[in-house]
C-alpha cells in the first residue's frame, strides 16, 4: 500500500481552477519531489494534502487514512514546513520545538532534533534573529519534532544561499536514511535531480509528467549539443561546420569565431567523424563538450516554459 | 495529547512573548503611568488639608481694631508668619514682589471707616492661595463686623460638605487613578489582539491548524495571560497611585473582581471583532487607535462625564469604558458595588458589547478566513 495515495484532486477559488485533476502515489521511504512553474498548482495540492484546504473533488488518502474520519491521527504522522515557514518569533529555538512538541502524543526529543538541524549551538537563539537558513532549518526541525512518518517541505531551500542549500540537502538526506517518506517542492531543478527519487512535474493543475529524474531525462530524445573550439583561426572552425553539415547525425550547426556548435541526434558518431577531418587536416581542437541533458531541459520540454519564473 | 502539558507550555510561551515585546512593556506599562503621572502633577495638587500660607501684617497706626484683627488672624491656624510682628509698608512691599510671602494683611487704622487690605502678587491674584486668604479675611472681618454690632450669636451659620456616593470623599487623585486602570486594561485589550492579525498575516495560525494543538487551548492561554498582564498593571499603576500621590484605596474585593474580569473580556473581544476585519497591523492599529482615543476621552477617564456637554451625554452612555471605570471604581475607591443596581446595569452593557464584538468577530473569522478544520 502506498504511503500517500492522491486521486483526481480538484480545487477552484471563484472561477480560478488552481488544481484540475492530480492523482499520484508516494512509497514509503520516498523522496517524491513536486515541480512546476509558478501558479501550476502545487502549494494548492499540498495544502489539501495537509488538511487545510478541502478539495472540490478527489480522494486522499495517508496510510489508508483519509482527513474527514482521522484529522487527528494524520496530524500527528505528518510533519510539515510550509513556505511561509511561520514560528513564534519572540521565542528562542528550543522553547519553539518545546513548545510544539507539547502539541503532539508523542514527540523527538529537542536535543535529537537541534542537532539533526544543527542549531544547537544557537538553541537560546530567539528566532528573530536567526539567519535565513537557521531560520529554514528549524522550520523543518519543527516539521520533524512529532517524528513523523511524512514530511512535507514546501520550497525549503528558496532563497538560500548555496551553502545554506547545501545544509539543506543534508538534512533531507538524512531523513530518507531514517525511512521517512519525504514530499518536496522546489524551484532548483539541480536540488530535485539529486534529492528526489521520482519528479512529479505539474502545470495548470495537471500532472504533466512522472517517473526518477534519470528516466524523464532518458526520455527526451532530442538531440544534443556538442561545443568544440579551434586554435587554428576561424577557417579551420569553418571548414569543420562545413563538414559537420554533411553528416546525417547533425540536425544544424552555429559558429561564432573559432568557436563551432553542433546539434546532433548521436554526439560520439558525429564527433568520430569530425575528429578524422581534423586529423587529417592537422587541425588542433582545443575544447569539446556535450552538455549533459537536465531535468531543466525536461521542464522546458514538458511545459514549453522557462524555468526561471 | 496531554492538555494539561500543553496548556503549561503555551501558558509560559504566551507570557514570555509578552514579556520580550518592548511595545507591551511601553503601551500597557509606561504609557500610562507616564499619562498618570503628568494628569496627576497638573490636576492633583492643592489638597484641602495641606493649606498653607505665609502672610506679615503691616501696622499703619497703633489702634484697638488693628490689635483685635491681629489677635484674630493669630488664631488662624493654616497662617504662616514671616514674621511674628507687624513690618514696615516697604518691608511688606519687598517681600511680596520677591514673593517671599503669599499675602500681606493691612491692619485697619482707627477711623470712620476702618478697612483691612489685603495685598497679593498680581501674579498670583487669581490662585487657589489667593481667593483662600480673601476669604478667610473676609470672613474675620464678618465677625469682627458682628462683635462691633454687638451680636454675641450669629442667627445663621454656614456649613458645607460634599457628599458622594461612596463611604470616603473621592478626591481627583483616586478618580484619576482608577481612570487609567481602567483605560489600560480597556487598552490592553483593545491592542492586545494585534498577535492574531500577525499570526495571520505570517501564516502561523495556518501552521498551528497542522498540528494537533486546540485552538481553544491556545485562546484560553493568551486569555489568562492578558488577566495576568492586567493584575500587574492594577498593581503598578495602584501603587504609584497611592505611594507617590496619595491616592486612597477602599477595595471591595468581590466587586473589584467581576469589574475586571467583565471589562477584560469585553474589551479583548473587541479587540478581537477588530482583528477579524484587519489584514495588516497597521490596519488593526489605526481602527484600535480611533476607537481608543474616542472613548479615551468621554469616558470619565480623565474628568466625570457630567461635565462633558448634553449632546454628548447619549453616546457616553453606551460607551463601554464608561462602564468598565465606574465599576472599577465602584471595586477600588467606594468600596461598594455587587450590592447596587448601578454596577449590574454597567456589567451588562459591558457583557453585551463583548458578546456582540464576539459573535461578530467569530463570524466574519469564519467568512474571510480560507477554511478552518
Amino acid at each position: 500500500m502506498p504511503t500517500l495515495e492522491v486521486i483526481g484532486l480538484r480545487k477552484s477559488f471563484g472561477s480560478v481552477t488552481a488544481v484540475a485533476d492530480i492523482s499520484f502515489e508516494v512509497q514509503a521511504g520516498e523522496v517524491f519531489t513536486i515541480i512546476g512553474p509558478n501558479g501550476a498548482g502545487k502549494t494548492t495540492t499540498l495544502e489539501m494534502i495537509e488538511g487545510l484546504l478541502s478539495p472540490d473533488a478527489g480522494t486522499i488518502s495517508i496510510d489508508g487514512l483519509t482527513w474527514a474520519k482521522d484529522a487527528e491521527r494524520i496530524k500527528s504522522r505528518i510533519g510539515v514546513q510550509p513556505q511561509s515557514s511561520a514560528m513564534f518569533d519572540l521565542l528562542t529555538v528550543e522553547e519553539n520545538l518545546e513548545l510544539f512538541a507539547s502539541f503532539y502524543p508523542k514527540s523527538r526529543p529537542a536535543d535529537e532534533v537541534l542537532s539533526m538541524i544543527n542549531l544547537a549551538d544557537h538553541r537560546n537563539k530567539r528566532v528573530k534573529s536567526l539567519s535565513g537558513g537557521q531560520r529554514q532549518r528549524l522550520a523543518i526541525g519543527l516539521a520533524m519534532i512529532n517524528d513523523p512518518d511524512i514530511v512535507f517541505l514546501d520550497e525549503p531551500t528558496t532563497g538560500l544561499d548555496p551553502q545554506a542549500r547545501r545544509n539543506i540537502w543534508d538534512i533531507v538526506l538524512n531523513l530518507k536514511s531514517m525511512g521517512k517518506t519525504t514530499i518536496l517542492t522546489t524551484h532548483y531543478m539541480e536540488e530535485a535531480e539529486k534529492l528526489s527519487d521520482r519528479v512529479c512535474i505539474v502545470d495548470q493543475g495537471r500532472v504533466v509528467t512522472l517517473d526518477t529524474p534519470a528516466a524523464l531525462i532518458g526520455r527526451l530524445t532530442r538531440e544534443r549539443e556538442v561545443r568544440l573550439s579551434f586554435l587554428d583561426g576561424e577557417e579551420a572552425a569553418a571548414a569543420a561546420e562545413a563538414v559537420a553539415q554533411d553528416e546525417p547525425t547533425v540536425v544544424r550547426t552555429s559558429r561564432e569565431g573559432t568557436s563551432l556548435a553542433l546539434w546532433s541526434v548521436q554526439p560520439e558518431e558525429t564527433l568520430y567523424g569530425l575528429f578524422g577531418f581534423t586529423k587529417e587536416r592537422g587541425y588542433r581542437v582545443e575544447q569539446v563538450s556535450i552538455r549533459e541533458m537536465s531535468l531543466e531541459d525536461v521542464f522546458i520540454a514538458f511545459t514549453g516554459k522557462e524555468w526561471r519564473d | 495529547m496531554n492538555a494539561g502539558k500543553t496548556f503549561g507550555k503555551l501558558f509560559s510561551a504566551n507570557l514570555k512573548m509578552m514579556f520580550r515585546e518592548k511595545q507591551v512593556w511601553f503601551w500597557n506599562i509606561f504609557f500610562p503611568i507616564i499619562l498618570m503621572s503628568i494628569f496627576m502633577l497638573i490636576f492633583g495638587g492643592g489638597n484641602d488639608k495641606d493649606f498653607k500660607a505665609k502672610i506679615a501684617v503691616v501696622k499703619p497706626a497703633q489702634s484697638q481694631a488693628a490689635d483685635s484683627v491681629l489677635g484674630m488672624l493669630k488664631q488662624v491656624p493654616v497662617f504662616e508668619w514671616k514674621s511674628e510682628e507687624p513690618v514696615s509698608a516697604e518691608q511688606a512691599d519687598t517681600w511680596i514682589k520677591d514673593k517671599d510671602v503669599d499675602g500681606v494683611v493691612v491692619l485697619p487704622a482707627d477711623g470712620a471707616l476702618s478697612s483691612l487690605k489685603l495685598i497679593v502678587n498680581t501674579e498670583n491674584e487669581g490662585n487657589a492661595t489667593s481667593q483662600a486668604l480673601r476669604g478667610i479675611l473676609d470672613q474675620i472681618v464678618a465677625q469682627a463686623n458682628l462683635a462691633a454690632a454687638g451680636v454675641q450669636q450669629p442667627a445663621f451659620r454656614f456649613e458645607m460638605s460634599s457628599v458622594t456616593a461612596g463611604s470616603e470623599d473621592l478626591s481627583y487623585v483616586d478618580f484619576l487613578m482608577t481612570g487609567m486602570i481602567a483605560l489600560a486594561i480597556a487598552q490592553g485589550g483593545l491592542f492586545g489582539m494585534v498577535d492574531l492579525v500577525e499570526m495571520r498575516r505570517k501564516g502561523l495560525l495556518k501552521r498551528l491548524r497542522m498540528t494537533p494543538v486546540r485552538m481553544g487551548l491556545l485562546g484560553l492561554a493568551s486569555m489568562l495571560v492578558r488577566f495576568a498582564l492586567g493584575v500587574f498593571q492594577i498593581c503598578c499603576l495602584a501603587a504609584i497611585g497611592v505611594f507617590g500621590f496619595g491616592a486612597n484605596l477602599h477595595i471591595d474585593v468581590p466587586t473589584l473582581i467581576v469589574a475586571f474580569f467583565i471589562g477584560s473580556l469585553a474589551f479583548n473581544a473587541i479587540g478581537y471583532l477588530i482583528s477579524s476585519f484587519s489584514k495588516s497591523l497597521e490596519a488593526y492599529m489605526g481602527v484600535a487607535n480611533i476607537a481608543s482615543f474616542l472613548m479615551m476621552f468621554i469616558s470619565g477617564i480623565f474628568f466625570p462625564t457630567n461635565s462633558l456637554p448634553d449632546w454628548l451625554q447619549p453616546v457616553t452612555n453606551v460607551l463601554p469604558l464608561t462602564y468598565f471605570v465606574e465599576g472599577l471604581r465602584d471595586g477600588m475607591v467606594y468600596g461598594s458595588g455587587l450590592g447596587t443596581s448601578d454596577f449590574w446595569l454597567g456589567a451588562g452593557v459591558l457583557a453585551l458589547w463583548g458578546g456582540l464584538a464576539y459573535l461578530l468577530g467569530a463570524t466574519l473569522y469564519r467568512r474571510t478566513k480560507v477554511e478552518v478544520r
